[in-house]
């Protein structure tokens, strides 16, 4: 007997430390118990989780079918009871209420005489009851008794070693999803890449066929961002919408539901709050939890606690990466800023390359429009005019496509290529004429959209110019609008940003410098050719000192020995007989003397002539007059002579110095035409930008000056072997310049030299209070002799 | 007989005077300069005196001066390669100012109205 009984325990402990499986290990051991206990069945009832039921869990009869898993409350029936008073009980059939209370453990063994009931716990804990079932009548013997209770001590023992090992399974598993996740999401900054990670190891972890993801702004409900990993059944409810409510009798907030769909299939969701600290809330949900089969499960609430977990751990890790990807868009918007500096700044470069103001008005437009530029559709410049009152249109473009291998500077440089014309834009300068009128008057940009039903262009504008935006950005220097920029993306459609207008308005401001400066620049510029002109007449007149002087000491050096060269000739003539060919020597003498003399006075003279010579002349006239004293010379040289005489008004001049110029301009073409050549002299009127000249061209066809010395000929006492006069040019330049005038040279080498003398049709003096020129009407109209 | 003086650093000048003068029928006297012109002035009791105006030493218009302040009833006629002078206030003390011709014809007429007694 005893050895049968250690035979028993032997095979007991065999059992229970056997390499099977927990639940295999289990089901040995009650076969073992009732083939042992000589019993027709040996059941093992487990207490259940919520610690309120005991439901038959292994029957020594074998598997146990769906409809027989009984379950006894707690105190209910022999093995509830022995489960709540955790003490071995044995009962039999006849005994009162024994059969009502275990009435059904009779759907097992309909026969049952006697059961014997055993506590299987330890100190701490009670996992479940062991119930014994025979047909006979029987009595345990304390020996069996005492073998059943030390193998239900085992038993508790075990199953307590099984706890412990599923929840350090558990631990396990939890950590290592942890880790997982913590690898996961530490393992980037990314946003997007760290939500797809979360949502597909949220999955993983938790076996599901679908995990997704979605973050919004708690105030606005906006969404933020989301990710979505695996299959997501549309009949389960988006994650927006499953924003997890609390759960009943105070669980953690969570959504939990199931939908079949069109085929049948029942699916599942869970859904977790994830809770930020900032203004985002979310959500993080999985979907259709898989069995090792493939089958669709509904989540336990082991997984809830996973899900929480890792919803915990997440939402750091989305903080962090939030913030990361806000100093990112920073980062990134600096960069963009810094582009958008180096285009304004090479867009500024090529601006300074000129002071035309057409010019940078056209590189302004391809600032606006180049793709390489600020790259919008179409772009305007109107200017606002302060006589009139009025914005009027300078000029439109539109984007210029790309060109490959062209550097934004290179292409500023080069013209426009899509002008659009607005010389019919004109915006009278009131706060009812619409945005661009508004922009001026405010010195506010305006960015007008359509869908504000805001007034836009005015009248007939507004059905040429079609748009759905548009921004209007004044020109300001020095607090005063000067025009605007009118941008819009009408042909693409894409939208104007508030950081596109940051971008123009730092554009308008150096577009609006550059025009004020070629405004500036146009004034000056006039103001320098005026300057210009005077000193001119300045360095002439200087020029003319320096002559007056040399010319005078010359001729003073000069005159002394000519007056005794003439006085001694003329001595010798008085003594020279009439007949003798002396006489006419000492004639020459005399008379080459006295021509010299009266150059001399002429020249001299110059200093502080009066203008009573002036008049009013007809110039083919006094060209005219002055060809007869060298017609004999031109006919001795052979040079023919083609005249060319325009009907012109009178020329307020001094007749005797005019004539003076065209000798001089003679005798210059004489010598330089020995052999013979033509002289052609033509007269027209000629348009300057001070008035109407008439102009006198004298051209010889003498082989022109060598350039060497062209710049030197109206110096005084210069003179070449060709051109040798030397004081004629000078004081045909001279005189010229008396009247106003204006001498020039066109030398054609190899051909001949054209003198161009040109004379204000208006006598026009230099009044010095004012130095602004008077026009007398007598020069304009019909003149009437005198005057000066 | 009348007494000229002719002062003039030209030797060419003095010569065609003198003898223009001489030819004229008056006693003419030379100087080279200012100074010399002064010292005759001293001397000799003159009825004219053309100066010219440019001489080294001292120039026609210091002898100017200084003639017409020890004799101011003389009469002294510049006679200058220079029309300019004739700005000058200096010259106006001058009885007439005349420019060099190699025409003397103008010269000896002015000569004449003022030796005419």
């Amino acid at each position: 007997m005893a050895a049968e009984r250690a035979g028993f325990l032997t095979q007991m402990v065999e059992v229970l430390t056997s390499t099977v499986s927990f639940g295999e290990r289990l089901n040995n051991m009650v076969h073992l118990l009732a083939r042992h206990l000589k019993v027709d069945l040996a059941l093992y009832f487990a207490l259940d989780k919520a610690r309120e039921a005991l439901v038959l869990q292994i029957s020594s009869a074998g598997p146990i079918p769906a409809h027989l898993r009984l379950e006894f409350g707690l105190g209910q029936g022999l093995v509830g009871e022995t489960a709540a008073t955790r003490k071995p009980r044995v009962v039999h059939r006849h005994q009162t209420g024994v059969l009502e209370a275990n009435q059904a453990l009779g759907k097992l063994h309909p026969a049952f005489h006697t059961l014997a009931a055993f506590p299987v716990a330890d100190d701490n804990f009670m996992y479940g009851v062991l119930l014994l079932v025979d047909r006979e009548d029987r009595a345990f013997t304390p020996a069996e008794r005492q073998s059943v209770q030390l193998a239900c001590l085992m038993l508790a023992g075990t199953l307590r070693q099984a706890i412990v090992q599923e929840e350090a399974k558990k631990r396990i598993a939890e950590l290592s999803v942890l880790f997982e996740v913590g690898k996961a999401l530490s393992s980037t900054v990314e946003l997007e890449v760290l939500l797809e990670r979360i949502v597909s190891t949220t999955a993983k972890v938790i076996t599901a066929r679908g995990a997704a993801l979605h973050i919004q702004d708690k105030a606005t409900g906006e969404a933020r961002v989301s990710s979505r990993y695996g299959q997501i059944p549309s009949v389960c409810p988006a994650l927006p919408e499953m924003l997890p409510s609390p759960g009943a009798s105070g669980e953690p907030p969570h959504h939990e539901g199931q939908a079949v769909d069109a085929d049948g299939r029942t699916h599942f969701c869970l859904a977790v709050p994830l809770t930020f600290k900032g203004p985002l809330t979310g959500t993080l949900g999985v979907y259709d939890k898989l069995s090792p089969a493939g089958e669709f499960l509904p989540f336990d609430p082991e997984n809830r606690q996973l899900l929480y977990t890792m919803a915990g751990v997440v939402v750091n890790a989305i903080e962090n990466a939030l913030t990361y990807q806000q100093v990112e868009d920073l980062a990134e918007r600096n960069e963009r800023m810094v582009m958008n500096l180096t285009t304004l700044q090479e867009i500024y470069r090529a601006l300074l390359t000129t002071v035309q103001a057409e010019k940078l008005l056209d590189m302004v437009l391809q600032g606006l429009t180049l793709e390489q530029g600020l790259g919008f559709d179409r772009a305007l410049v109107l200017l606002v005019d302060e006589a009139t009152l009025t914005l009027n249109g300078a000029k439109g473009a539109r984007r210029t496509p790309a060109l490959i291998k062209s550097s934004l500077y290179d292409a500023l440089l080069r013209p426009l290529s899509q002008a659009i014309p607005l010389t019919d834009w004109q915006i009278p300068l009131r706060t009812d004429q619409g945005p661009l009128a508004q922009a001026v008057l405010m010195k506010r940009p305006y960015h007008w959209h359509r869908a504000q039903k805001a007034p836009g262009l005015p009248g007939p504008l507004a059905q040429k110019y079609a748009a759905r935006e548009f921004y209007v950005v004044p020109l300001i220097v020095k607090d005063r609008a000067t025009g605007v920029l009118m941008v819009d993306n009408h042909d693409s459609g894409r939208p104007l940003s508030t950081e596109v207008l940051g971008v123009l308005q730092m554009f308008a401001a150096q577009a609006a410098l550059v025009l004020e400066n070629a405004r500036l620049y146009s004034t000056i510029e006039a103001n320098n050719r005026e300057l210009l002109l005077m000193r001119e007449r300045m360095l002439e007149s200087d020029r003319l000192a320096a002559l007056s002087s040399l010319a005078s000491g010359m001729a003073h050096e000069i005159r002394n020995p000519l007056v005794s060269i003439g006085g001694f000739a003329r001595r010798i003539a008085k003594l020279v007989e009439e007949k003798s060919p002396l006489r006419g020597y000492v004639e020459v003498i005399q008379e080459e003397v006295t021509r010299l003399e009266k150059l001399l006075r002429e020249i001299l003279d110059f200093t502080g002539e009066n203008l009573s010579y002036y008049g009013d002349h007809d110039l083919a006239k006094l060209i005219e007059d002055t060809l007869v004293l060298v017609q004999r010379d031109l006919k001795a040289s052979k040079i023919e002579v083609v005249k060319d005489y325009a009907e012109l008004p009178r020329l307020h001049c001094d007749d005797r110095q005019m004539k003076q110029v065209f000798y001089n301009l003679f005798q210059n073409a004489l010598q330089a035409m020995p052999q013979g050549g033509n002289l052609t002299i033509r007269t027209y009127p000629l348009e300057k930008p001070d008035g109407l000249y008439e102009a006198v061209a004298i051209t010889d066809t003498g082989g022109g000056i060598p350039l060497e010395v062209l710049h030197n000929i109206f110096n005084p006492f210069f003179s070449t072997k060709d051109y040798g006069t030397g004081l004629g040019l000078a004081i045909a330049q001279r005189i010229i310049s008396r009247h106003y005038g204006q001498i020039e040279v066109n030398n054609e080498m190899g051909k001949g030299v054209t003198f161009i003398v040109s004379l204000p049709v208006a006598k026009y003096c230099l009044v010095k209070e004012t130095g602004q020129r008077v026009v007398p009407a007598s020069a304009l109209h019909a003149p009437k002799g005198g005057g000066g | 007989m009348k007494k000229i003086l002719v002062a003039d650093d030209e030797m060419a000048i003095r010569l065609l005077y003198s003898e223009e003068l001489k030819e004229e029928g008056y006693e003419v006297y030379l100087a080279a300069n200012g100074r010399e012109a002064l010292e005759i002035v001293d001397k000799i009791p003159l009825d004219l005196v053309i100066l010219d105006i440019k001489m080294p030493e001292m120039d026609g218009i210091e002898a100017l001066r200084q003639i017409k302040e020890r004799r101011p009833d003389l009469p002294v006629l510049l006679s200058t390669a220079y029309g300019e002078y004739r700005q000058d206030f200096a010259t106006w003390a001058s009885d007439e100012y005349l420019v060099k011709s190699s025409d003397l014809e103008d010269l000896k007429s002015v000569v004449k109205r003022y030796l005419k007694d």
